[in-house]
């Protein structure tokens, strides 16, 4: 059969590696990492959680503003769950989409509640002498990531 | 480790006027459940009698910023969630933040710049270039 334009598709055939080699070098892997991991051999971690309908890329000692109310009170340590990605100098651990909680430990504190500067909300209609004015100070609170910490329990 | 960033409260109000009713009625009630809720501010409660200046709740905080509110004609409780919001807040001033997060490290794994991830032109085959 004559070869045409439309024959094979336009983007370039990949072959994939034999499953049982790729699950070897798969599990090597697996035992580098947590090698590296239970030696303590990382220098910072950063990690992508999502918080307050937000995706943030934290590292330690960050601060974060949400605009919104926390429960917690000024002061509070509080836990961050929802961790999508985790990663250090040589190596990311990714979740499909989220972490374990006993891989992954966010910890981040309260530090200020304030409201935010006070915002105009003005609706005007002309010619209809319709006028109207509002001041909006939305509630903010400020967090500070404390520490990111990883436990070797890979699989 | 939390540090609260308000140093202390001022009350500032005169027990004559009529506007300070609330003041009086915080003062009475609520000022020491207060004090004892939060523990690191220090309250001065200071009436000047005779009809003065308007009754202020005056904050000030560990960077030196001074914040003074008007607490004429207001009730206690409201004079209790200002308080509260005063003792939550931090000194710096309310103005509009650009960015709601900042770091000192924003980059772990090196930052990006247009020559991650490609090949390095020792290896490029092009149509001129021979590899060395």
């Amino acid at each position: 059969v004559a070869k045409t334009s439309l024959t094979s598709p336009p983007w370039p055939e990949v072959k994939l590696p034999d499953p049982v080699e790729e699950a070897k070098y798969h599990a090597e892997v697996v035992r580098k990492v947590n090698g590296l991991i239970s030696a303590g051999e990382y220098g910072r971690l950063f990690a992508v959680v999502h918080f307050a309908s937000k995706q943030w890329k934290i590292t330690n000692e960050d601060l974060i503003m949400m605009d919104n109310v926390l429960e917690a009170e000024c002061g509070d340590r509080i836990r961050m769950e929802k961790v999508l990605l985790v990663g250090a100098d040589d190596f990311t651990l990714i979740g499909r989409p989220l972490l374990g909680k006993d891989l992954v430990r966010v910890e981040a504190t309260v530090i200020e509640k304030t409201e935010s500067w006070p915002k105009v909300n003005v609706r005007f209609w002309r010619r209809h002498n319709f006028q109207r004015k509002k001041i909006i100070a939305n509630p903010q609170t400020v967090l500070r990531i404390n520490t990111i910490e990883i436990y070797p329990c890979l699989s | 480790r939390y540090v609260r960033q308000l140093q202390r409260l001022q009350l500032l109000f005169s027990p004559t006027a009529a506007d300070a009713r609330g003041a009086r009625q915080f003062v009475e009630e609520a000022a020491q459940d207060f004090a004892r809720q939060h523990p690191d501010v220090v309250l001065y409660v200071s009436p000047h009698s005779g009809p003065g200046p308007a009754p202020v709740l005056r904050a000030e905080y560990l960077n030196g910023t001074v914040r003074e509110e008007l607490i004429a004609s207001m009730t206690s409780e409201e004079i209790v969630q200002l308080a509260t919001k005063l003792a939550n807040q931090s000194g710096l001033d309310i103005i509009r933040i650009r960015k709601p997060f900042h770091t000192d490290n924003p980059s772990v794994q090196g930052q990006w710049h247009p020559l991650t991830n490609k090949p390095s032109i020792l290896t490029v085959q092009g149509p001129r270039l021979q590899p060395q």
